[in-house]
């Protein structure tokens, strides 16, 4: 027996050297200036002008670039950012910008700028996306793009340098989202000198996934497994970030981030699954954090469609909607109900005291009082991938059909993916389509344009087919309008007209949500720019 | 001798041919149109050959994705899961070889019963589910081993010999032996969760080897001696008793490397099975017969190896030398 006791005694020395192993093995110094973010995808490039999805954002918009103004999170107001100030001409047509000095690009192994940052840069970025005979416009395809030069190419004639340091834009009419559109993630600054250098290697391309800028951390490199290493640039011009290394992992499990947030191999994880929720807000060690976003889950009614084309035929289908149902079934915690197209935050959000306008049975009586043809059935188009604004479009769709077969409307689902969607919804062969909107800057035309002019295409948003001379002339009144409170109105206006006709029935505001170690400070979350980790603190919890 | 190495060698070739058969056919029914270099010969067997010269050439081709030469790749990431399946080996052989032991013994007391009971609940166990089960531990025990990756992001080790406990200490200079460590703590769970079949199979040998022992007559005239149950057991009874063994365990080698390839996409582990997954995933599908190649190609020499060494030292297998035997 002697013998059984020495060799256990041994073995079980042996495992506890090994679970003693865990307090010695993490090297706290570089522990403590290493932040790890385990982000859901892959970011497409790092380049916010030609990438606009979530995880592209989060890589690249606050960590590697700088735009010429920023919206301060506080005050909602347009702060200063590469741009030291601004004036606005008289004719409002015109806006020049004076730019900051002395600021210096990244140093990298692949690029040594020799220049500080200048007009030309301010130039450069925006001509790529604007003018189509310069040489980087269909560098990496963007031409295929809907959103590429969209936002700029009905609001700039040109932008003029004036000397090195002042450059002026010229709008093509007024307009005052110029401003948000400035500091929207698509209007980074990148470096000319680096652009020109890649295009004299015969490697363009390499902008956009090797990326200079003048942000707060320097890219390092991207690895195939997902792993973007970032640096802290050392140059940069204003607070220096506490954080020396920033490190991106993508692991697609959400179950996965969320066990490597509790072994303390992720600091940050992004879009915790609905159901982890409640766990998460029990834990002490981690802070969930979660931004309520203009991007909103919608229920389009093909308005040019017979049986659809009565606005209280619409009102009633409305009515028969169980929201509350859909958000506990589809969202768990992970978005909001709501009755209107814009977001509490929107600044033009017409309050409404808004009755939960669910009711089944005065639907139905309110139909057949409208001697609606309950013999036809209604279509519902669903993509059939999960979008931000949606994670299960067929489960919605189902929760759909069987509140419209309680009020005897029979409904079929279609799910559609792609070109063949994209197809149907050009044929306007649909009754209703469940879809939504990603908003990327914070003004209240980004989604009231897509949604609801004539000229909007339903590919583009407008999958309601609406056209109304009225909602047209209120959206150019609100656009061209620099008086706020008058700007205001016309959306109050808008908004009451829309709530009025429905073609669309708003069904969730989405959040975006971050659960993050409370060992971790000063994270800040934009949900239209993405994730920012210049301010970033690690802290020493044990 | 030299009649039986031929033999092993004859073998081994023809293993081979038709393992190239095979990675051809995969190879062809996936670059018909692509590979031009080939397509130019005017049959199949002209475009066999020169798959095979290139192959010979150490030419595996290139990966779709990040042009990177598939024989040096995947190697490397060969040599990664080989790394875990030797220290999931070493782990097993740590757990399992004492309480075989323990069990030959006792045979057929309680002592035997519990513990083949446990190693059989082990067996029943499907890997995978194992290692999902692990990935969720955190959640139980919080902040002790890490779940996911070979070594923790903040060391950026670049991969040299694919080895990851070789590779970190040659970055001592800057990281000190932090990141060696930090690579043996990623070890830890993925290497327990694939030795658990392995336990279960080196409880069983040890187990019949250590029975088998202790009924031998040496053993019962060393009892008939008079020497206590102890120093039979440790001058005698061990030392013929692990032997037997090894040749054994060499025949798991290909079940523990088709287990460590599914625990690397669990742990998500760089090792040969991720890099399938993920490049099939993809759509590289060149990656498959490169793949195939490196697996089954080890674990031909590998066992050949064994075999020839095994001949070499143990007598009583060298009667396998002679032809008519």
């Amino acid at each position: 027996m002697y013998l059984i006791s020495l060799r256990t005694t041994r073995l079980i020395l042996l495992l506890l050297s090994i679970v003693s192993l865990q307090g010695c093995y993490q090297n706290k110094q570089l522990t403590d200036n290493t932040l790890i973010y385990c982000t859901e995808n892959n970011p497409t490039s790092f380049n916010p002008q030609i990438s606009n999805d979530l995880a592209s954002l989060d890589a690249t918009t606050h960590q590697i670039f700088n735009r010429l103004v920023k919206l301060d999170s506080n005050t909602n107001r347009f702060i200063p950012d590469l741009a030291e100030s601004w004036q606005q001409s008289d004719d409002k047509l015109h806006y020049r910008f004076t730019l900051r000095k002395n600021i210096s690009f990244h140093h990298t192994d692949f690029f040594t700028p020799t220049r500080f940052f200048n007009a030309d840069d301010v130039l450069f970025s925006f001509n790529r996306m604007l003018d189509i005979q310069h040489p980087y416009h269909t560098v990496n395809n963007q031409m295929e793009s809907y959103s590429y030069s969209h936002p700029f190419s009905n609001l700039l004639s040109k932008i003029n340098k004036i000397d090195e340091h002042t450059v002026e834009f010229v709008l093509s009419k007024p307009d005052v989202t110029l401003l948000a559109n400035l500091a929207a993630h698509y209007a980074v600054i990148q470096s000319k000198q680096y652009a020109d250098q890649s295009l004299q290697r015969g490697q363009p391309e390499k902008i956009d996934f090797q990326p200079i800028g003048t942000g707060p951390f320097k890219f390092k490199s991207y690895t195939s497994n997902g792993v973007i290493r970032y640096q802290k640039n050392e140059l940069y011009w204003q607070d220096m970030t506490n954080i020396e290394n920033l490190i991106y992992i993508t692991n697609p499990s959400a179950t996965k981030r969320y066990s490597k947030l509790l072994s303390g191999e992720c600091d940050v994880i992004s879009y915790p699954a609905a159901s982890q929720l409640e766990a998460m807000s029990k834990n002490k060690e981690i802070i969930l954090n979660s931004k309520s976003t203009s991007n909103i889950a919608l229920w389009a009614f093909n308005t040019k469609q017979t049986i659809l084309q009565d606005d209280k035929v619409r009102y009633a289908l409305s009515q028969a909607i169980d929201k509350k149902t859909i958000l506990q079934a589809v969202y768990f915690q992970s978005a909001i109900q709501t009755n209107t197209l814009l977001s509490k935050q929107s600044w033009a959000l017409k309050p409404r005291i808004d009755e939960n306008i669910y009711a089944s049975q005065q639907a139905k009586e309110k139909l057949q009082t409208l001697n609606y043809d309950f013999s036809k059935t209604l279509s519902i188009l669903v993509p059939e991938n999960a979008a931000v604004f949606n994670p299960n479009f067929h489960k919605t769709a189902e929760l759909i059909q069987s509140n419209l077969a309680d009020i005897g409307v029979m409904a079929k689902i279609e799910s559609l993916s792609g070109t063949a969607l994209q197809a149907r919804l050009f044929s306007g062969d649909y009754d209703t389509y469940l879809t939504g909107i990603n908003v990327h800057i914070n003004d209240p035309d980004s989604i009231f344009r897509p949604l609801l002019s004539c000229a909007s295409s339903p590919e583009n948003g407008n999958s309601s087919r609406w056209c109304s001379p009225h909602t047209e002339s209120l959206l150019e009144q609100s656009l061209t309008e620099s008086n706020f409170a008058q700007r205001i109105k016309s959306y109050y206006l808008l908004q009451d007209e829309i709530y009025k006709k429905r073609p669309y029935l708003p069904i969730a505001h989405v959040l975006r949500l971050d659960a993050i170690s409370s060992s971790v400070l000063n994270v800040q979350v934009n949900p239209l720019t993405g994730i920012n980790f210049q301010y970033a603190i690690k802290q020493d919890l044990n | 001798m030299l009649s039986f190495l031929i033999r092993r060698l004859n073998l081994l070739l023809i293993t081979a041919f038709i393992l190239t058969i095979i990675a051809f056919a995969i190879d062809r029914s996936v670059t018909i149109e692509s590979d031009l270099t080939l397509s130019e010969q005017p049959n199949y067997f002209f475009q066999y050959l020169s798959y095979l010269f290139n192959l010979l050439d150490g030419n595996f081709g290139y990966s779709s994705l990040d042009n990177q030469p598939l024989l040096t790749r995947g190697l490397l990431f060969f040599n990664a899961t080989l790394e875990l399946c030797f220290s999931a080996l070493l782990i097993s052989c740590l757990i399992a070889i004492p309480l075989g032991l323990l069990a030959g013994l006792f045979r057929n007391t309680k002592l035997d019963y519990m513990i083949m009971t446990v190693a059989i609940v082990g067996l029943a166990l499907p890997v995978f589910w194992v290692g999902v089960m692990a990935v969720l531990l955190p959640s139980v025990w919080g902040d002790v081993l890490p779940v996911d990756g070979n070594l923790s992001l903040i060391y950026d080790v670049p991969t040299v010999t694919g080895f990851l406990l070789i590779d970190t200490l040659l970055v001592t200079k800057e990281y000190g032996l932090f990141a060696f460590f930090d690579r043996i703590a990623h070890l830890i769970l993925p290497s327990l969760v694939l030795s658990f079949f392995l336990v279960t199979e080196i409880i069983r040998l040890t187990r019949h080897s250590m029975t088998m022992v202790m009924r031998s007559n040496y053993i019962k005239a060393a009892y008939a001696k008079g020497f206590s149950r102890r120093k039979i057991v440790f001058t005698h009874a061990l030392r013929n008793a692990l032997p037997p063994i090894i040749p054994q365990l060499r025949l798991q080698l290909s079940t523990v490397i088709s287990f460590a390839m599914t625990i690397e996409i669990v742990f998500n582990l760089d090792g040969i099975g991720k890099w399938l997954f993920t490049s099939l995933k993809a759509g590289d599908y060149l990656v498959l017969p490169a793949g195939m190649l490196i697996i089954t190609g080890f674990i031909l020499f590998f066992s050949i190896l064994v075999e020839i060494i095994m001949v070499i030292i143990s007598p009583l297998r060298r009667g396998s030398l002679y032809v008519d035997k």
